[in-house]
């Protein structure tokens, strides 16, 4: 990411100083989250937060974190199955929203005959695969290139934590440790703990694990993370201080 | 009967709403709280745009016509600086509580209960748009919104903004302005008996506490601190989120 010399907070509506909308020869600026782009020229801000440009992507956007969760495709997230129709699964991304629609044969290997049983709660880790303000969205637990699951798919056992959507978008940051600052992952492991995670960008997090304690103990810590703002040192910390009561 | 006339605001407190946020100013106290967008009832359900519900519950009892009236002017205030063709058949629910109401120790209540409620309005519409804020919904703009009192004085008239209960009482004319950060005039209430020329005045008087004319059409970063006042709300407004921002993206 492009290092910032100073951080650019922006309200609903601003004006944008031009000099710091990144400009590339030849690729097309891509507009992030919270912009919204009025032809021919206007670039306005939606909400109120961090303006964030990576000139190397030649792409700007405005970091924020609270709200709802908006279907974007692409977006990793996990879902609750509401009801299942004929060919469909419906999944609930958030509360009172509409339902989401994942095809029941868009599991690996699903075939007419063989395909996955979900009852109603069950829970499935899925990518958004269209999303659009008219329509409702529609999700995937398999890879339409390769057929393979890539790790998507029903999510048995375990359980689920609501976190923020920031926190949901730092935990899935392929350098989370690095740039999205949250270590508290690492640390449990690296404690000796055995657990799996699944992270929704719908602020969702599911935690699996042989011994009930530890589901308990990861999802609080992430929480409490998330909640209080803890920095990589207090999450160290919160990490030895929680793994020392359970022991 | 002590008036606090310096804005406090608590945002995102709420564990259960998607954007909240307490705002205290001229002696009111509102509590805030939006959810959306979210599935809308079918006969509320717009097909172009989502629905705006808001919903104000008074300090006391239950809410009657004069909340009703309220609710229809903050309704269309906010739909006009949120950006509603986002979320089509959708809604945005805002559901208001007043906490603390000034206590006029000079009019009978009953009378009262007839009348309208124009004083509160501004700090409503001021929690309704940074509950908006903290909720992350798409706006066009944010607003500002103050009352103004005309009270006659020696033959001549005073203007006096976030006048206290009895400076409204005593006043010939009160109105409730709200402009957006673009400078524009969003919503105009007034009550009482005025010529053109105050209503021009008071136009002026309002646009000088929501938007200090210095400090229009800024770019946000050189701002002159000297004329950081507390009663000028769009300050208020930008140093509050700032501070939420900041304390949000803190492992930035």
């Amino acid at each position: 990411m492009a290092q910032q010399t100073e951080r650019i907070f922006v309200l609903p509506g601003d004006q944008i100083n031009p000099s710091v909308i990144p400009s590339h020869p030849k690729r097309p600026l891509k507009l992030g989250p919270g912009l919204r782009h009025i032809p021919p020229s206007e670039l306005l801000p939606t909400v109120a937060g961090q303006l964030v440009t990576d000139y190397k992507k030649n792409s700007i956007w405005v970091e924020y974190n609270g709200g709802r969760y908006i279907p974007a495709v692409g977006d990793l997230v996990i879902g609750t199955v509401a009801r299942s129709v004929v060919d469909y699964y419906y999944v609930t991304l958030s509360d009172y929203t509409s339902n989401a629609a994942l095809p029941q044969l868009a599991f690996e290997m699903a075939t007419k005959k063989t395909r996955p049983q979900l009852n109603p709660g069950a829970l499935v880790y899925a990518r958004v695969t269209l999303a659009n303000r008219h329509m409702d969205p529609e999700l995937e637990c398999v890879s339409a290139t390769s057929g393979k699951a890539e790790g998507l798919g029903p999510l048995n056992g375990g359980m689920l934590y609501d976190i923020s959507l920031g926190m949901a978008r730092r935990l899935l940051m392929r350098k989370s440790v690095e740039e999205g600052k949250v270590v508290v992952l690492e640390e449990l492991g690296s404690a000796g703990l055995a657990f799996e995670t699944a992270v929704g960008r719908n602020g969702k997090m599911w935690v699996n694990s042989e011994s009930t304690k530890t589901v308990l103990l990861v999802g609080r810590a992430v929480q409490e993370t998330d909640e209080k703002n803890l920095d990589a040192e207090q999450q160290k910390k919160l990490v030895r201080k929680l793994v020392k009561e359970m022991s | 009967m002590t008036v606090t006339t310096e804005p406090e605001a608590l945002l995102s407190y709420l564990q259960k709403a998607d954007g909240s946020a307490t705002f205290s100013y001229a002696g009111y106290t509102v509590i805030g709280a939006v959810n959306g967008p979210i599935e809308v009832q079918r006969r509320d359900e717009l097909p172009e745009e989502a629905a705006v519900d808001v919903i104000v519950r008074p300090a006391a009892g239950v809410g009657g016509t004069r909340e009703r009236h309220l609710e229809s002017l903050i309704q269309s205030t906010l739909r006009q600086i949120i950006l509603v063709n986002n979320f089509p058949r959708t809604l945005i629910q805002v559901v208001l509580q007043v906490t603390v109401a000034p206590e006029n120790d000079y009019a009978n209540a009953k009378v009262a209960q007839a009348n309208l409620n124009l004083p509160i309005l501004p700090a409503l519409l001021q929690t309704a748009v940074l509950s908006l804020l903290s909720a992350a919904l798409p706006l066009r703009a944010t607003l500002a919104s103050t009352a103004l009192a005309i009270l006659p004085e020696h033959g001549d008239r005073r203007i006096i903004s976030s006048p206290t209960g009895r400076q409204i009482e005593q006043s010939q004319s009160f109105h409730v302005f709200a402009f957006t950060s673009h400078d524009e005039l969003i919503l105009a209430e007034s009550e009482g008996s005025f010529s053109m020329k105050e209503w021009d005045d008071a136009l002026a008087a309002a646009q000088g506490t929501c938007y200090p004319p210095t400090t229009t059409g800024d770019t946000d970063v050189l701002m002159d601190d000297d004329k950081l006042v507390g009663s000028d709300l769009k300050h208020f407004t930008r140093s509050t989120m700032e501070q939420k921002t900041a304390s949000d993206l803190y492992w930035k």
